[in-house]
């Protein structure tokens, strides 16, 4: 006889949400994290889509501590003296209100909460130092010689999964597997934020960036708007900083901050809080095997983020799959089965779910995000065109074709190249 | 706006575990890295070179996990600190 129907490891987004659907359906749940209050070792960029939250938590949007809803989102390139940015402001965000930023220091512990609401046992400040083995299956956790044993254990270790990786259920993370984020909240008054961006009371800004000021390391940046602070920062692929060899990770938030575009931004803010997070970016390669006996793993620790550059996701994945391990433990506990096969049923509901059809669509995205030209040439190009367009200089105007090939000529790249390329985003984007 | 990497890290909040660091190196292993990438990829300025020699201190340590996929040596031993010590964001 186990002690709980479910042992939840972490209490991120993945982990409370599956704790939530298992414990509102009648099973005894234990949700650990090593952390005190829970939650507050979590770190994201920090916008979450809440489509899957609305599942367990309906009135989330009204309950849950966001900052402001996104009703800005632009997308850009920066290059040394330039920023080119698509601004998509829309009602329709404002109607839907489905994207907000958050900090989850503020978010993870409420989630915690509603988890504890839900019935499940919360209890913070636990560091599961390994999983327990019976007869090839995972019957438990242990902690400073103390096992608790469970049905199933639900693997929500976040991207550096020390307890899968140690009870080999995953082989250890590589290089081409996650990129580095570094992050630094920069507190500014809410007048300031919204005379600055344009913005109410409720609404808030999101900005992704190519950084083509920054050479091969293919990195890319992201500038949200909280309440009364600005969550900023960096994500640079780990294979292109070990190729680069020479760049600290903590200089390059510095450079993103220092942009001509974005000094002024952040004038007369304060840094708050400097921290930092990998970010799976491995697509479907990196999923390990996500089930056996008695065990699932959900969130980040299975690999599921979502990144073409341009947007990055990764707690939508992390609630739904969550759920749908809540989901699939439910089923096992009405067979009284929580063999590999009973659980399988979880692998079956993400292939159907977009979790897994999202890294299956774009299971060559990486092609795409490793060209060093996305980061290089073409930002460059996109400058280049839009001084010959834009910029009256006393010379003869040029068609856009004569543009282009002398732009290509000073990059010097070769037509057949950026064609290649772009003939592979539109087959891969 | 800009600021030093210590005087940005001194900004979060820690409860450090003095009597236990949850992230060792081997210095034997170390002495002969031909590459020390560590030292570039830590966000937190944990890994340095002093006088040609790595040196390492897990005080700052924010729990990324960066090091443990940048020591392709085998020298970084990569645990989770104990409970409930190591990093604590105010705003995550």
């Amino acid at each position: 006889m186990s002690d709980y129907d479910a042992i939840v490891v972490g209490a991120g987004n993945a982990g409370s949400a599956a704790a939530i659907t298992m414990a509102s359906k009648g099973l005894s749940v234990l949700l650990v994290d090593r952390s005190d209050p829970p939650g507050t070792k979590n770190l994201s960029g920090g916008v979450l889509w809440g489509n899957d939250l609305a599942k367990i938590l309906p009135k989330w949007q009204s309950e849950a501590p966001l900052e402001r809803f996104i009703q800005d989102k632009k997308i850009g390139f920066l290059t040394e003296k330039s920023s080119i940015i698509i601004d998509f402001k829309t009602k329709i965000f404002e109607e839907n209100k489905v994207g907000h930023t958050v900090l989850r220091s503020k978010f993870d512990p409420w989630l915690a909460k509603k988890a504890r609401e839900a019935g499940a046992t919360v209890i913070p400040g636990i560091t599961v130092e390994s999983l327990v083995k019976k007869d090839g299956k995972i019957i438990g956790v242990e902690e400073s010689g103390d096992v608790v044993t469970s049905n199933v254990v639900v693997l929500a270790e976040g991207i550096n999964p020390r307890l899968a990786i140690e009870a080999g259920l995953r082989p250890p993370l590589q290089d081409w597997e996650v990129s580095v984020g570094v992050k630094e909240i920069i507190k500014l008054s809410p007048q300031k934020i919204e005379d600055r961006f344009n913005l109410s009371s409720t609404s808030g800004l999101a900005s992704e960036y190519i950084m083509g000021n920054l050479g091969e390391l293919n990195a890319g940046a992201f500038f949200y708007t909280n309440k009364d602070s600005i969550s900023l920062g960096i994500v640079a692929p780990m294979e292109r900083l070990r190729e680069n060899g020479v760049t600290h990770t903590y200089d390059i938030i510095e450079q993103f901050k220092e942009h001509p575009s974005i000094a002024p931004l952040i004038d007369g803010g304060t840094v708050a809080e400097y921290g930092a997070h990998m970010i799976p970016e491995g697509g479907l390669e990196m999923v390990p095997q996500l089930f056996g006996d008695g065990y699932m793993i959900v969130g980040d620790s299975a690999g599921f983020g979502f990144s073409n550059g341009l947007v990055l996701q990764g707690m939508n994945y992390a609630f739904l799959s969550g759920i749908l391990a809540g989901e699939a433990a439910v089923e096992a506990k009405s067979r009284n089965d929580f063999s590999s096969s009973s659980l399988s049923t979880y692998k079956r509901k993400l292939d159907n779910s977009y979790v897994l059809k999202d890294l299956r669509t774009f299971k060559d995205i990486r092609k795409v995000t490793n060209n060093k030209s996305m980061y290089t040439t073409y930002p460059k190009m996109l400058e280049s065109i839009l001084l010959e367009m834009l910029w009256e200089r006393g010379q003869p105007k040029k068609k856009v074709r004569e543009i282009l090939g002398s732009c290509a000529a000073d990059l010097n790249v070769g037509k057949l190249k950026t064609a290649t390329d772009f003939y592979y985003m539109y087959r891969r984007m | 706006m800009i600021l030093d990497i210590k005087e940005r890290l001194g900004k979060t909040k820690y409860d450090i575990d003095k009597s236990y660091a949850h992230i060792t190196v081997d210095d034997r292993i170390c002495e002969k890295c031909p590459h020390h990438f560590c030292v570039m990829a830590c966000p937190a300025q944990c890994y340095t070179m002093q006088d040609g020699k790595l040196n390492f201190q897990y005080e700052d340590c924010v729990e990324c996990g960066t090091c443990s996929i940048a020591c392709d040596q085998g020298s970084v031993k990569w645990n989770f600190p104990k409970a409930g010590k190591g990093v604590i964001y105010k705003y995550g």
